[in-house]
């Protein structure tokens, strides 16, 4: 049997008097769309932080594929396959988008440290690069600064970023967030042809969208996992009404 | 305006070679060559400044401790010019490495406090180390040596010297700026959280600029020993390393020819202008204040976004 793609067992975070995440367990298998949801402060993003290693859960165990993640530094996580796109965006606003793109290559294939030779004629990066860019449909503005482009075009950015890294899990924090319709509609068209070797952990408020796309949902409350199952288990939970949906 | 940089390059070499023609006298020179040791200092400086995003406050020790090393090698020890050199620019870099270790447990203003505490810990001890140092006397050369072949006593040969060092840091520091090495120290500068998620080792990353930076400073460092002839406590003091910072900030952190700009403008305030006026540290007060108000982001980018504005 071969290991789920994330593992969390028992994990516990706490800030001063603030309990984060309580006693929280997660098994999401390779190929899954896994969906978060929950109320503002339920520790959604939190969670996210620890996956990554922005900072150390207080107990717990965090396992990608098996392998013990918890005390790894996030470059390190990275190596192992984990992706992320962020909430706030955090992009190089006074760089090209096809700057970016080669930004997050280095980081994953290495190169960084080479002195020599100038980046602008590294045709390799450049044309994975592109490739990458061309992938959300932004091929034809990879030379124009992030500072020029629209909310939604930084959006996609952000997950050519992601997935010119080839990641093997890949969190995704509320990539439709601030889109017009039309903009949510291209995200979820590219969302939707992501292939299924990359296993996919979503915060998304959006529930048209989410919904839709998500295999399995876990419902998370101060912290907590509230229900857990498929899309349909999950609505007819007379909990997620209470907690979330309902009102 | 847009130059090549194969044209800005032999442009600046041009100048360079023009100016002893152009100044009236050795006197002269001397003053130029000053700058230019003080150019290739906050160069140095401005690749934290400029491209790593780290002010640092004790970039004097770069400048003063290889300096003690030339003149204590060559005049107590009696080594040859050449060895005495060479070992005191080794002696910079490690203390950036070493100097690194500490000073990059904290970014900010964390960075800026520990890189000033090195800093005035270097200068106590230079100030009270006296078998060592000289204490407040300092060590003083009997002249400038011979160095591989070039006679470097006269002000000509030196300057020479000096300007073949500076324009050899402004073309490793362009290199620098476009390299994928470059490109990463600035993504740290200005996302380091982002660039830890895309799998890069910030940590890493800003300590190899810090010693980039430690190395170039050691080779002003070298140059002042040289070109003085003399050092002292004031070499590694803290109005040292603030100078050198405020030489990157008035003439634009982030551009190569900005520190450039900078050092000159300081230094040529600091000898030429102090001659007639007494409180010229006031003088140089007052410059800072405004041209950092007119131009909040230095000379060169200021100048720059001036001319786009006219031409448009």
């Amino acid at each position: 049997m071969t290991a789920p793609a994330l593992e969390i067992i028992g994990l516990h975070k706490q800030f001063g008097g603030l309990v984060a995440t309580r006693n929280l367990s997660l098994r999401v298998m390779a190929g899954e769309r896994r969906l978060l949801i929950g109320p503002n402060g339920a520790g959604k993003t939190t969670l996210f932080n620890q996956i990554a290693g922005d900072f150390l859960p207080n107990a717990g165990t965090i396992r990608l594929f098996g392998t013990d993640m918890t005390t790894l530094p996030t470059k390190a996580r990275v190596r192992l396959g984990l992706g992320r796109t962020y909430q706030v965006l955090t992009l190089f606003p006074n760089d090209t988008l096809l700057h970016n793109v080669v930004l997050a290559l280095l980081g994953t294939q290495g190169g960084g440290w080479s002195v020599w030779g100038g980046l602008s004629r590294s045709t390799g990066l450049h044309d994975q690069a592109l490739v990458a860019l061309t992938r959300v449909g932004l091929g034809h503005a990879a030379n124009r600064r992030v500072a020029e482009t629209s909310y939604g075009e930084r959006r996609r950015l952000e997950l050519a970023m992601a997935l010119a890294q080839s990641p093997k899990v890949l969190l995704l924090d509320e990539p439709l967030a601030g889109l017009s319709a039309e903009e949510r509609e291209t995200v979820r068209l590219l969302l939707e042809g992501i292939p299924r070797d990359v296993t996919i952990i979503l915060i998304e408020h959006d529930m048209d969208v989410a919904l839709a796309f998500a295999d399995r949902i876990t419902l998370l409350n101060f912290g907590e996992v509230i229900v857990e199952g498929t899309r349909a288990e999950v609505i007819a939970d007379p909990r997620t009404r209470e907690v979330y949906l309902g009102h | 305006m847009k130059l090549s940089p194969i044209l800005g390059f032999a442009l600046v070499a041009l100048t360079l070679a023009c100016l002893p023609v152009l100044l009236p006298d050795g006197f002269y020179l001397g003053i130029a060559t000053h700058a230019l040791v003080f150019a290739i200092l906050a160069l140095s400086l401005d690749i934290l400044i400029g491209q790593a995003g780290m002010t640092s406050l004790g970039h004097a020790v770069y400048l003063g401790l290889p300096a003690y090393a030339v003149a204590w090698l060559t005049v107590q020890a009696g080594w040859p010019p050449l060895p005495s050199v060479i070992v005191a620019l080794l002696i910079g870099t490690l203390t950036a490495a070493l100097f690194g270790l500490l000073a990059l447990r904290a970014s900010g203003l964390g960075f800026l406090m520990i890189t000033l505490a090195l800093g005035q810990v270097m200068w106590g001890v230079a100030y009270r180390w006296v078998a060592l140092t000289g204490g407040d006397n300092g060590l003083r050369m009997p002249g400038r040596p011979v160095l591989l072949g070039i006679d470097l006593q006269a002000p000509l040969p030196f300057y020479a010297v000096v300007a073949v060092c500076l324009l050899a840091a402004l073309i490793c520091l362009w290199h620098l700026d476009r390299s994928a090495f470059g490109a990463c120290l600035r993504g740290t500068r200005d996302q380091p959280r982002r660039m830890r998620m895309l799998g890069h080792d910030v940590w890493r990353i800003r300590y190899a600029g810090f010693v980039i930076a430690g190395f170039w400073g050691s080779v002003a460092g070298v140059l002042y020993c040289l070109d003085y002839q003399y050092v002292s406590p004031q070499a590694l003091s803290l109005p040292q390393s603030a100078e050198a910072l405020l030489m990157v900030v008035l003439g634009g952190a982030g551009t190569l020819a900005g520190p450039v700009v900078g050092a000159v403008i300081i230094t040529a305030i600091k000898t030429v202008v102090s001659s007639y006026v007494d409180r010229w540290y006031s003088l140089l007060g007052l410059t800072f204040i405004v041209v950092v108000s007119l131009m909040p982001r230095g000379l060169v980018p200021g100048v720059r976004d001036l001319w786009e504005r006219l031409r448009a």
